[in-house]
C-alpha cells in the first residue's frame, strides 16, 4: 500500500539518491518514492525540477493549498490511464439531458442519504434531531422529480442548510456554524468545515488519476474551465462520511483548543497545530478498513471512493446502473 | 505486512544498499529500515538487495510481522526519526 504524505512545514523538496527528500533547517526527510500515494502541500514548498519529473514519472500527484487551507492546484502526471471509449462515454453521458440528470440525482441522494446516516447516530442521544431528519426524509422523494440541473443543486443546498443547522443541536456552543461561510470562514465549524473539504476533493482527485475517467467531465457540478469538477461530484458522497465525521471526533471529544484555530470571529482558520491534528484523524480514516459487503474483504475509506469511480465507469459504459454508496455500518 | 531489515554490508557497498532501500522504506537509524510492504515489494527488495551485496562478506536479515500493530517498539537515547505521514 502507497500512503498520503501531508508536509505542513515550510521547506524544500528535492530529489536525492533516487528517492525524494523533504529538507528544512530542523532537519531532512527521505520520502520512499515507491511508497508515495500522493501530497498534500500546506507550507511553501519549493521544488527541484528533478523532483517534480520523478513525481510525475512515478505518477504521484501533488495537491497544493493555499495558507486559508484552500485547494489551489495539482501537480497531476500525466495521464497513464487513458481510454477514449470511457471519455465518449462519459462526454455522451453529460450532453444527454436525461443521463446526465440521473447521474447527478444519483450523486445528490447519496450525498443526503449518508448524511442522514450521521444524524440517525446521534438522533438516540438527541431527540430534538428527530424533526431534522424527518425535513431531510421529506426532501429525497423530490430529487427524483426534478429534471434541471439547477433545481436539483437547490434540493442539494436547502438539505445542506438543514443538515447544518442539525448539526447545532449535536456541537457545544462555541463550535455552532449558524449559516455556512466560505472564503474566509467565520467561525470554527465553518472553518473546519472549508478545511475538510478542500482536502476531500483533492483526494478524490488522486483516485480519479488512478481511474480511465477524466476529471473534468462532470455532472452535477458545471464542468469549468480549469478544474477537475467530477471530484467535486463524487466528494459530495464521501464529505459525510469522511469529512464530517473527522470533526464529530475533533469536536465531541474536545480534541481542539483555542490554540489550533487563528484569527477572530468573522475570519477564522485552522492554525499549524489545528490542522496537524485534522490531517491525522483525515489520514487515520481514509485508511481505516471496513468489511465490503459484496466484495466480501476488507477495504479502506479510501478503497471506498476509488470503487465508486469503478462503478461510475461501468454506468457509462452501460455495463451496470450507477448507485452511490450509503453506508451500512 | 511490516519489515525491518538490518544489514551489516561491507562499506564499499553499503551505500548501494542503503540507497536502494530507501526507495522503498524508512531509514530508521543507521544500517536499519523499517516500513509497510506488499507481499510483491518484499520479492523486489529481496531480490535486489541479493545483486547488490557479496553473499561471501555481507549479512542483512529481514524481520516481517503480519501487521505494525503486533510491533511494539521501545527507544532509549534520542529517536533519529519521525516516521508520521504529517510532516
Amino acid at each position: 500500500m502507497r500512503t498520503n504524505y501531508y508536509i505542513i512545514k515550510d521547506g524544500i523538496l528535492r530529489r536525492k539518491e533516487n528517492t525524494v527528500y523533504f529538507i528544512n533547517k530542523e532537519g531532512k526527510r527521505a520520502l520512499p518514492i515507491n511508497k508515495i500515494y500522493a501530497i498534500y502541500a500546506y507550507g511553501n514548498l519549493s521544488f527541484t525540477s528533478g523532483v517534480v519529473s520523478y513525481l510525475a514519472r512515478n505518477g504521484i500527484p501533488i495537491h497544493f493549498f493555499n495558507s486559508y487551507g484552500f485547494y489551489e492546484g495539482s501537480l497531476y502526471p500525466r495521464e497513464t490511464l487513458v481510454a477514449g471509449d470511457v471519455t465518449i462515454k462519459q462526454a455522451e453521458h453529460y450532453s444527454n439531458k436525461s443521463k446526465r440528470c440521473y447521474l447527478a440525482k444519483r450523486f445528490v441522494e447519496g450525498a443526503t442519504r449518508n448524511i442522514l446516516r450521521n444524524l440517525n447516530y446521534y438522533s438516540s442521544s438527541n431527540l430534538s434531531l428527530k424533526k431534522y431528519i424527518e425535513n431531510i426524509e421529506s426532501e429525497i422523494p423530490r430529487i427524483d422529480g426534478y429534471d434541471t440541473i439547477p433545481q436539483i443543486m437547490s434540493v442539494e443546498g436547502h438539505i445542506r442548510d438543514i443538515y447544518y443547522n442539525a448539526l447545532d443541536e449535536i456541537f457545544p456552543e462555541e463550535f455552532r456554524m449558524g449559516t455556512r461561510v466560505k472564503r474566509p470562514p467565520n467561525n470554527k465549524a465553518n472553518a473546519l468545515i472549508s478545511f475538510g473539504n478542500s482536502l476531500m476533493y483533492a483526494t478524490v482527485l488522486s483516485e480519479i488519476y488512478n481511474t480511465q475517467l477524466n476529471p473534468t467531465i462532470s455532472y452535477l457540478h458545471e464542468p469549468f474551465e480549469r478544474r477537475f469538477s467530477l471530484s467535486l461530484d463524487v466528494a459530495e458522497i464521501f464529505k459525510p462520511i469522511i469529512v464530517d465525521r473527522v470533526i464529530f471526533k475533533l469536536v465531541n471529544k474536545r480534541m481542539l483548543n483555542d490554540g489550533d484555530f487563528v484569527g477572530e470571529l468573522g475570519d477564522m482558520l485552522l492554525s499549524d497545530s489545528g490542522r496537524r491534528k485534522f490531517l491525522q484523524e483525515y489520514h487515520d480514516r481514509l485508511s481505516r478498513t471496513i468489511k465490503h459487503k459484496s466484495l466480501g474483504r476488507e477495504v479502506s475509506y479510501q478503497r471506498l471512493i476509488r470503487l465508486e469511480l469503478y462503478k461510475l465507469v461501468k454506468h457509462v459504459l452501460g455495463t451496470q446502473e450507477y448507485k452511490p454508496l450509503v453506508i451500512w455500518w | 505486512m511490516y519489515v525491518i531489515v538490518v544489514y551489516d554490508v561491507n562499506v564499499e557497498r553499503i551505500d548501494k544498499v542503503r540507497i536502494f532501500l530507501k526507495q522503498y522504506l524508512n531509514w530508521v537509524q543507521n544500517s536499519v529500515f523499517e516500513g509497510e510492504l506488499t507481499k510483491v515489494e518484499l520479492k523486489i527488495i529481496e531480490k535486489g538487495v541479493k545483486d547488490l551485496i557479496d553473499q561471501e562478506q555481507d549479512s542483512v536479515r529481514v524481520y516481517v510481522l503480519r501487521n505494525d500493530k503486533y510491533l511494539k517498539t521501545i527507544e532509549l537515547g534520542t529517536s533519529k526519526v519521525k516516521l508520521s505521514e504529517i510532516i
